[in-house]
């Protein structure tokens, strides 16, 4: 995986450079904002499962979605929904902490469309939950982590699409 | 590999989120980073002069060295590669690891140098004196920053 740090490093090693003052400014951003990451990381992983929670109910409870017959249908299906959902918002976290979204290719997105497909998971139910986990997860860590956040989520749904 | 990488590969391969030491760690580390940037800057902008003033002195304590023996060829070799060397030190601080270092400069070292018939021990020489001259132009704090790295490649190439 990379972090905001070494994919600025690996981009200018290729071309035997100092960063430039434009990467060094994101730099110098991102590591004042250490404070408002580790903080969102923390409240985060202490409520991840209402998080989880929440997100199901504000998208994909009492649709056709877990209704007899829906994807979401069976106590086994059910898990599997929420045990992804909580994946992403893990490796949301993480990739927001590293301020990059490389995580999120390697251990997440990579061949994950293709699974869904083969599995009859909806593409569309899955983003409504995510999007839905965005609102939640910035009702409870803020605006501005709330939009770092957002990046990643975004990221997500965007991979899966 | 940076420390931020570090401790979340870490929690990921046990399927959990970063607890409250990974965080403090984590924060610690942000909370450094106006202090290594400044140093990032510092060596980027005197990149030229800490190889100039280096090479110098490395050449009184060691005349008979390939970079020294008239070949212009050879002569800009050795100062490219001092040069590169002290950015590596400006990744690696950037990144609070001798990761960058290693995976980019220091696997291999001695296997390269080696094969291109420079004798190492005027390598380690010659990085030595880039550290000297780095640590003379700085303050003790960020001199004690960027010593290590230097030290680390003197010690690969042991």
């Amino acid at each position: 995986m990379q972090d905001l740090i070494t994919s600025t490093i690996n981009t200018f090693d290729v071309r035997a450079q100092y960063p430039d003052s434009d990467a060094m400014n994101k730099l110098e951003e991102y590591f004042r904002s250490g404070d408002l990451r580790a903080k969102a990381s923390l409240a985060i992983s202490a409520n991840a499962k209402s998080i989880i929670t929440k997100a199901v109910a504000k998208s994909l409870m009492y649709t056709d979605i877990t209704a007899p017959g829906g994807n979401m249908y069976t106590c086994r299906r059910y898990a599997a929904c929420i045990r992804d959902l909580e994946y992403f918002l893990r490796y949301a976290t993480y990739a927001m902490l590293a301020g990059d979204p490389s995580i999120l290719e390697e251990r997440i997105l990579n061949g994950l469309r293709e699974t869904y497909n083969s599995l009859g998971v909806p593409i569309g139910g899955t983003i409504r939950a995510v999007q839905a986990m965005k609102e939640v997860t910035a009702d409870l860590v803020g605006t501005d982590a709330g939009k770092e956040m957002g990046v990643y989520f975004d990221y997500i749904c965007s991979g899966l699409s | 590999m940076s420390m931020v990488a570090e401790l979340i590969l870490n929690a990921d391969s046990e399927a959990r989120y970063l607890g409250p030491k990974e965080i403090h760690i984590f924060q610690d580390f942000l909370n450094t980073g106006e202090q290594r940037m400044r140093i990032a800057r510092f060596l980027a902008e005197n990149e030229q002069k800490i190889v100039q003033n280096g090479t110098n002195k490395f050449w009184e304590r060691c005349p008979v060295t390939p970079s020294n023996s008239g070949v212009e060829r050879k002569t800009n070799s050795c100062m490219r590669d001092q040069g590169w060397y002290v950015r590596l030190i400006a990744y690696s601080v950037m990144a609070g690891s001798e990761k960058p270092l290693e995976e980019i400069g220091t696997i291999g070292i001695k296997e390269m140098y080696n094969s291109l018939e420079i004798p190492i021990r005027n390598i380690a020489e010659c990085m030595q004196c880039l550290k000297e001259e780095t640590v003379s132009m700085m303050n003790e704090e960020d001199a004690a920053e960027v010593a290590p790295y230097f030290d680390f490649i003197i010690q690969s190439l042991s």
